[in-house]
């Protein structure tokens, strides 16, 4: 005897991978048949349909509840026929704001934002599921295998346990966003992730660490609210896109059409993702303590069913202790007392070996608050000042070490009185500097201790 | 001769939807393979796998009333006909090479987009049923703000 289907069953049907087809009629029995981007599973006996535009559809539902769905298994290609009932639609609550949001995010990446929105979440009841015989002429693939194995659950609670324990010995913020990349790579297969920083005084998101891209991106900016990542931290809610591809060229498709339609609708351009160019999936977390936002944690994958559900949810947990020790190391008192045996620090880099001859003129733009190296940008904001006050210290004393806390009460910088971010900027001057100015480098001598270094002759310019 | 926009949903390579009503206006919905027409669109028929289709062909018995979508898998470009099943019959043999290329030609479209041909090769197609339509009306489906502006 067979076991009758279950809807929680079809999970994979429900991630959106092959779009959706429904079919409706009006009261004079003249059917409509349309795509859907995506059925949401809400429970064994009811799902959800996204209401973006007040098109046929809705107008048939309106007069005639029945609705006939047909979803697809995007790994074995099965086909499942629904037969629904349309019973009410949302336009607040937890139902909402979660479709709401996948929809926010792939509109403001498309430049779409208030245009491709969602309307209302349409709730149905399952009045009956059946597989559809006879689709498939054979199985292409044994999809049955999914959710983690009980080794993978031992797998994941040693992964937690790993990035736990990474986070908890972590002296400073670099080597604390490593080791959880790493773990993550390492544990989970998530090769390319990145985390972002939320810098309040601009109330944008910074890119503070990445892994498995060929360019670190660090200093990389995403204002809040725009794009994937923006949406996740404005809406401090885990976004989880299994179709990225095919999300955007829906919601390109959208603004061609509005575009041709109006010319007045004042389109924003795409915002480039970060990352692959290529990406099919992404999961990102918002990093929180309470409603304030630390960060982000993004990862991307070619595969479009690299995340599930599980994953979400699990690196949710994992999410929770990034936060935490984020705002541990934010709150650290620059003190200069000796550092405890066994703690990650990331290592120094060495000194680059430059001939003294060379020489780097450095140029600090008042009115754009930023500096240039030969010309070329380098950073801006409080990493610009907070270089340029070392250097100019370097220059007129002679001194090469400081403190983080001495640094940080120097008004001229411009640091909020608490949360500073001090840390996270030094980082991110870092890194600029390794990457624009190798012959200037901060590098850590100890807790809340930096040292200055130049392997070149420094001529500091201020317009 | 026609317009462009509506001639394209002939093209290879279109994901072909159905929907249907029973006497009681209860909807359904099935998937084609094919989509090809002799006169512009006023009328043309559609095939579909004979084995997912069986409820369609009995709505279309009784009710005769029919929509079909012909879109794109990549710009979502689609378009959407509304009629009245004139017959529903078997699928000649020399019609299989027909239905056979349009399927392959929709796989391959998917392929780019990451849905490998290994799976769009086990959509069954054959044998299938030709149900021949009188189109009254031709809708706009892209989705966007003009997805139901009446084009024909």
């Amino acid at each position: 005897m067979s076991t009758p289907l279950r809807l929680s069953s079809l999970s994979r049907c429900f991630q959106g991978v092959v779009p959706s087809v429904i079919a409706t009629s009006d009261v004079q029995g003249i059917p409509n048949v349309a795509y859907l981007s995506q059925v949401y599973f809400v429970d064994e006996r009811h799902v959800a349909l996204s209401r973006q535009f007040f098109n046929k559809t809705q107008r048939n539902l309106d007069e005639n509840p029945f609705a006939c769905v047909e979803i697809l298994d995007p790994l074995t290609f099965e086909a499942y026929r629904l037969r629904l009932k349309f019973l009410r639609s949302e336009k607040s609550g937890p139902l909402f704001d979660t479709m709401a949001m996948r929809i926010d995010a792939i509109a403001s990446h498309t430049g779409m934002t208030g245009i491709f929105r969602l309307i209302a979440a349409d709730i149905f009841e399952v009045q009956s599921l059946e597989k559809v015989d006879g689709f498939l002429t054979a199985s292409p693939a044994d999809g049955s295998a999914q959710g983690p194995s009980l080794d993978g659950l031992r797998s994941e609670v040693r992964g937690l346990q790993w990035v736990s324990d990474r986070i908890n010995r972590a002296q400073d913020l670099e080597s604390l966003l490593n080791a959880v990349l790493e773990a993550l790579d390492e544990y989970f297969k998530f090769s390319h992730t990145i985390v972002l920083v939320h810098d309040e005084s601009s109330d944008r998101l910074v890119t503070m660490a990445s892994r498995g891209y060929g360019r670190s991106g660090v200093g990389a900016e995403v204002p809040i609210g725009q794009g994937l990542i923006g949406t996740v931290a404005r809406e401090r809610r885990p976004l989880l896109l299994t179709t990225l591809e095919g999300d955007l060229r829906y919601g390109r498709a959208i603004r061609r059409e509005a575009a041709t339609l109006s010319a007045e609708l004042g389109t924003g351009a795409e915002i480039p993702l970060p990352g692959l160019p290529d990406a099919q999936s992404v999961l990102a977390i918002p990093l929180a303590i309470g409603n304030r936002l630390v960060g982000v944690l993004a990862a991307e994958d070619r595969d479009p069913m690299r995340f599930g559900e599980w994953h979400e949810a699990y690196l949710e947990i994992i999410g929770n202790q990034i936060a935490l020790g984020i705002d541990r190391m934010l709150d650290l008192p620059a003190d200069d007392a000796p550092e405890p045996a066994a703690v990650l620090r990331a290592p120094a880099a060495p000194p680059v070996p430059v001939p003294v001859t060379k020489r780097k003129t450095l140029t600090y733009y008042r009115n754009d608050d930023a500096v240039f190296v030969d010309g070329e940008y380098l950073i801006r904001n409080v990493p610009a000042r907070i270089l340029w006050k070392l250097l100019g210290e370097s220059q007129r004393t002679g001194r090469t070490e400081f403190s983080n806390r001495e640094v940080r009460l120097d008004a001229a910088l411009g640091l909020p009185p608490v949360k500073d971010n001090f840390e996270s900027r030094l980082i991110l001057l870092r890194h600029r500097l390794r990457d624009k100015c190798p012959e200037v480098q901060i590098i850590p001598t100890g807790r809340g201790r930096f040292a200055l270094r130049t392997g070149a002759t420094i001529e500091m310019i201020e317009r | 001769m026609g317009d462009p926009h509506i001639n394209r949903c002939l093209d290879g390579g279109m994901s072909i939807l159905l929907g249907s009503v029973d006497a009681k206006g209860r909807p359904s919905c099935c998937r084609g393979i094919a989509l090809t027409s002799g006169d512009a669109c006023a009328s043309v028929t559609v095939y579909v796998s004979m084995a997912v289709s069986q409820e369609t062909i009995a709505n279309i018995a009784t009710t005769r009333r029919m929509a079909v979508v012909a879109s794109h898998p990549i710009d979502h470009c689609s378009i959407q006909l509304k009629g009245t099943a004139r017959t529903a019959r078997l699928a000649r043999e020399d019609e299989q090479p027909l239905v056979r290329s349009r399927l392959e030609q929709f796989g391959a479209i998917l392929d780019t987009i990451g849905i490998p041909r290994s799976l769009t090769s086990c959509i069954a197609y054959w044998p299938a049923f030709a149900i021949d339509l009188d189109v009254d009306e031709i809708y706009e489906q892209t989705p966007g703000p003009r997805a139901g502006t009446r084009l024909r």
